[in-house]
């Protein structure tokens, strides 16, 4: 019994900071309707920020918040304008972001193989291998901090959400676009907003998975493929689903991993998946499509 | 002048084809004034080409004197033109009271804002007892009374309302347009998209009857009441009893 709340701890712990990743994915889709397949990519991009300045200039990795942080919210905003308007409007504008952000991802990882090649990487920070005990049960100190950092960030863009001007447009945005657009929001404006913040919390994540799962360029997909696993089964574009979402399956997949071994551990994502989309589609704090 | 001034606008969807085709009209300030015409005449598409969600291909719309036209919809909002959607498009997971004071979002002064949503409670009393209920679990009436609500949190000096008894049950249709009466009667200028031709006509002044996308005639709206021939020819249906366009969503 105690192992197994020993494993569940261990889950929660990573489940926030999965929490954090898929927060700006399902806040790209909910604002903007776009599935943004390059997520991960740019969390690995950060990644790499992350890691020279530890390497180089001796930053711890949750200093270099303060620098992947704004960091990306200013390439998100650019990345933003400079792709998305072009395509606004289309018919197809959800298949054609899939194809974009997917473009978008291959770019990414070919520039950071370029550039950074092949090898793992990983922040080494001195307590990334440290626990504290309590009782029966230990705690590793790097995830407990980055789990509370992520809880800490993600308590921040509930509050911008909810208590802000600008927060109420944005949640205006994401539940009927049209009629933020009829009360006077500049969805244009809020959108390149959001983009940026979820941006933001991938350059977030990237620092606090930089010592937490060793990376390469091509990592990404198994970050992005677990991140969409995630905030399907919360709901796409629901934040309060991605967050649920991410410590049901963090704890779901420490619970497989204990059981079964490790390398059933991916397939927990997968599986989860497949059973929300045959029970409830919509996710659990989803919406159904409205037709027309 | 003119409030707002139409001159051979052409608009359309995305690619697709023209559905207005060079449409003139003018709208005076204070009265209130009935679009009507057979589904796919361009009704909403109208509206939606002054409110700034379309972009009019071709030619020129005036607010008082000045070219709005292809304006963002939120300045045009600030203009003053404000538009209440067929699917009234309130925000679902808010409450009445948040959506309320979303429709005052261009409006910065918190005072204002509350006063006017005094003035609203007093026209809506049914919103004020909803005023914490989700707006997504309220029924059709009610919600289309938040929409005209929302809009009046504005305090629009152009008004455009589609079709606000599409879906609703007759007696409550019949409250919707009791309230459309007391905005004429509090000379509000209104642009009115109306499927019952019949009640659109008796709370307006003037109506245009578009079809194909063309302006085939306007004329004082207790004229075209009274016309036999228009009435043959245009309103034939109502009187065989179906509502030209009732219960059919696609309406553009």
């Amino acid at each position: 019994m105690s192992h197994l709340i020993q494993v569940i701890i261990l889950g929660l712990l990573l489940g926030g900071v999965y929490a954090l990743m898929a927060s700006g994915l399902t806040l790209m889709f909910g604002v903007m309707r776009i599935v943004n397949l390059a997520h991960g990519a740019f969390i690995i991009a950060a990644c790499y920020v992350a890691f020279f300045l530890f390497r180089d200039l001796g930053w711890d990795p949750f200093v270099s918040l303060a620098v992947t942080m704004p960091l990306f919210f200013l390439l998100g905003m650019g990345v933003y304008r400079a792709l998305f308007p072009r395509i606004e409007g289309s018919p197809r504008f959800g298949e054609m972001t899939v194809l974009l952000t997917f473009a978008l991802a291959l770019i990414v990882e070919g520039l950071l193989s370029y550039v950074f090649t092949g090898t793992f990487r990983s922040t080494d920070p001195s307590y990334a291998t440290d626990a504290v005990r309590i009782g029966d049960f230990f705690i590793p100190t790097a995830q407990f901090y980055s789990s509370i950092t992520s809880v800490v960030l993600l308590v921040a863009l509930w509050a911008f959400l909810y208590f802000t001007r600008t927060g109420y447009a944005v949640r205006a945005t994401m539940q009927n676009r049209t009629a933020a657009q009829i009360v006077g929001v500049n969805v244009r404006r809020v959108s390149t907003l959001s983009f940026g913040i979820g941006m933001a919390l991938a350059g977030a994540s990237g620092s606090l998975i930089s010592f937490l799962f060793p990376f390469f360029p091509a990592r990404h997909w198994q970050w992005i493929a677990i991140l969409l696993a995630l905030i399907v089964l919360g709901g796409l574009g629901s934040l309060k689903g991605a967050v649920v979402g991410a410590l049901l399956l963090a704890v779901a997949a420490g619970v497989v991993s204990d059981r079964f071994g490790p390398t059933w551990s991916p397939m927990t994502f997968f599986g989860a998946l497949f059973l929300i989309l045959l029970i409830r589609p919509q996710g659990l704090f989803g919406h159904k499509a409205r037709v027309g | 002048m003119a409030l707002l001034e139409l001159q051979d606008v052409t608009s359309g969807y995305g690619y697709g084809p023209d559905i207005l085709n060079g449409i003139s009209l003018s709208v005076e300030s204070g009265r209130a004034y009935c679009i009507i015409g057979p589904n796919g005449a361009g009704k909403s598409t109208l509206l939606k080409t002054v409110a700034g969600l379309l972009r009019p291909r071709r030619g020129q719309i005036l607010l008082d004197g000045e070219p709005i036209g292809g304006r963002r919809p939120d300045l045009v909002l600030d203009s003053g033109i404000c538009y209440v959607p067929q699917d009234r498009s309130l925000f679902p997971e808010m409450s009445v009271r948040e959506n309320l004071v979303m429709g005052a979002f261009l409006e910065p002064d918190r005072g204002v804002v509350s006063e006017r949503m005094g003035r609203v409670f007093e026209m809506f009393p049914v919103l004020k007892d909803r005023v914490n209920q989700r707006a997504g679990t309220m029924s059709g009436g009610e919600q289309q009374m938040l929409a005209l609500g929302r809009a009046l949190m504005i305090e629009p000096r152009l008004l455009m309302i589609d079709e606000p008894s599409l879906g609703l049950a007759p007696q409550v249709a019949e409250q919707i347009f009791d309230i459309i009466r007391k905005l004429r009667e509090l000379e509000m200028t209104l642009l009115l998209v109306e499927q019952n031709v019949l009640k659109g006509l008796a709370c307006t002044n003037w109506a245009f009857l578009l079809d194909l996308g063309e302006l085939r005639l306007e004329a004082a709206s207790d004229e075209i009441l009274d016309d036999p021939r228009i009435r043959e020819l245009y309103l034939g249906r109502q009187r065989a009893g179906s509502q030209p366009g009732a219960g059919i969503g696609d309406d553009t």
